[in-house]
């Protein structure tokens, strides 16, 4: 990986968390905010693999974190396992379904989301054993399946030169 | 580096599991240099946040404004009627300013003022999904410190939870995690002279309403009733804030079960009131 790639992904590490904190709080759609940092994880974990996708999750969870009055660590840890997973799932397509974008940014919110709401419950945040928890997180994954179509280009930008092999030989139909 | 080694995929995410799960246990238990190195982070972004802040404050602003069109409709009208009644009852509030005043005098009460008191935007509400947070315009070079009230006009709005130099984190009084020593509103005891009950009113999960417990069988507490700060020395805020009011009651034993309703529309906060510890909150 270049310098050039690092100082791509470091900006949109910055830019995720600065949007995430600054404007999306205003844009809720009943009451529910995107997590920018998620899609973004996703979209770069599906260029550059399970690796460095874990470890591009795990930089942009802990910016995150910095923000966020949940435990520190507790999105690194989400967005980690999501970039692990997106990155696996890359690795086993011979071709990039047409709607990649939207499809693994749904799901890979989805699954985010869980994972931040069962280990947050493990660590003693009562707030996210709620009823509302059951309609924010596919409310909210909904919100990133949209948002996957502007994150996955950005992604191909930030990640350009540093893809992992599947990826370079993926095509789209 | 045998993480790094194509084929042996494992270890890395093993490495960033223990990790996170360290650091979260680290957190948890308020542990270690986790704290300071949040404040440092965030002073360090805080200039970017500013700047994002006034680029994207006019964007949120036209997003909210369609979204809640239906709201604000009514809420003008709404305010509109109020303006009549405090049109209406502005001569009376002449003569109850004068006894106050009076009162004050011949009790020796301290005036309760709001010059200490900081004034401050909201700039945007919580970064995440599960939180009841709000951030304000300013910090640590304003006077602006951790655990001082947050106000409005109408009531209390909650307490601050982090402070960089220009910005603070305020936790509202409907997060789960907030609670407040309370005291009802005045009401006739058994033996006709006035009396109040105390509790605590805590934010409940999932819900925009607070849970008022502490409150015994016999206490006389009504839908409609008041409920205020207590300001009792164990608690961070201010005497007489006023916190909610009483919209649901359920006569238990050993204690009622009292749901209250944030005095403060917590939903469009836009300048608000940090009162510092050593001082005292705006006359209600």
């Amino acid at each position: 990986m270049t310098w050039n790639t690092r100082l791509r992904l470091f900006l949109l590490v910055v830019s995720t968390v600065v949007l995430q904190t600054t404007l999306f709080p205003d844009l809720r759609f009943f009451g529910v905010a995107p997590d920018l940092g998620l899609v973004a994880t996703i979209a770069v974990a599906y260029r550059v693999g399970p690796q460095r996708g874990a470890l591009y999750g795990f930089a942009n969870g802990l910016a995150l974190d910095l923000f966020l009055q949940t435990p520190f660590g507790l999105s690194a840890l989400s967005f980690a396992v999501v970039g692990y997973g997106v990155g696996i799932v890359q690795a086993g397509m011979s071709q990039e379904p047409r709607f990649a974008a939207p499809l693994l940014s749904g799901l890979g919110g989805l699954v985010g989301g869980a994972v931040f709401v069962a280990v947050a419950a493990l660590a003693g945040e009562d707030q996210v054993l709620a009823t509302r928890t059951l309609w924010v997180l596919p409310l909210a994954a909904a919100y990133d399946a949209l948002l996957g179509f502007v994150l996955f280009p950005v992604g191909r930008w930030a990640t350009r030169g540093a893809e992992a092999p599947a990826a370079r030989g993926a095509r789209s139909l | 580096m045998v993480v790094y080694r194509r084929g042996n995929r494992r270890p890395i995410i093993i490495l960033l599991i223990i990790t996170s799960i360290a650091l979260i246990t680290l957190d948890v238990r308020e542990a270690g240099p986790i704290t300071g190195s949040k404040s440092i982070a965030r002073d360090a972004l805080s200039p970017v946040a500013s700047v994002a802040d006034r680029v994207f404050s006019p964007v949120g602003d036209w997003v909210g404004g369609i979204t809640r069109a239906g709201s604000l409709r009514s809420e003008n009208e709404r305010l509109r009627r109020d303006l009549e009644e405090a049109q209406g009852s502005e001569a009376k509030v002449d003569v109850l300013e004068s006894q106050l005043a009076e009162l004050s005098a011949l009790l020796d009460i301290p005036f309760v003022e709001d010059s200490d008191a900081i004034a401050a935007r909201v700039v945007s509400g919580a970064p995440g999904n599960f939180e009841w947070t709000v951030r304000i315009d300013k910090g640590k070079s304003s006077g602006v410190g951790e655990d001082m009230a947050v106000v409005t006009g109408a009531g209390l709005v909650g307490k601050v939870v982090d402070v960089t130099q220009d910005s603070a984190t305020v936790r509202l009084i409907t997060d789960p995690d907030s609670g407040v020593d309370v005291v009802t509103a005045d009401y006739p005891g058994p033996d006709g002279e006035p009396t109040r009950s105390t509790g605590f009113a805590k934010g409940r999960t999932g819900s925009d309403l607070l849970r008022l417990t502490g409150v015994g069988p016999d206490a006389r507490v009504e839908e409609g009733m008041e409920i205020y700060t207590s300001g009792r020395t164990t608690s961070l805020f201010p005497a007489r804030i006023p916190v909610g009011r009483v919209v649901e009651v359920e006569k238990r034993s050993p204690e009622q079960e009292i749901l209250l309703e944030p005095i403060v529309n917590l939903d469009s906060l836009e300048y608000v009131k940090v009162v510092p510890a050593a001082g005292s909150a705006p006359l209600p």
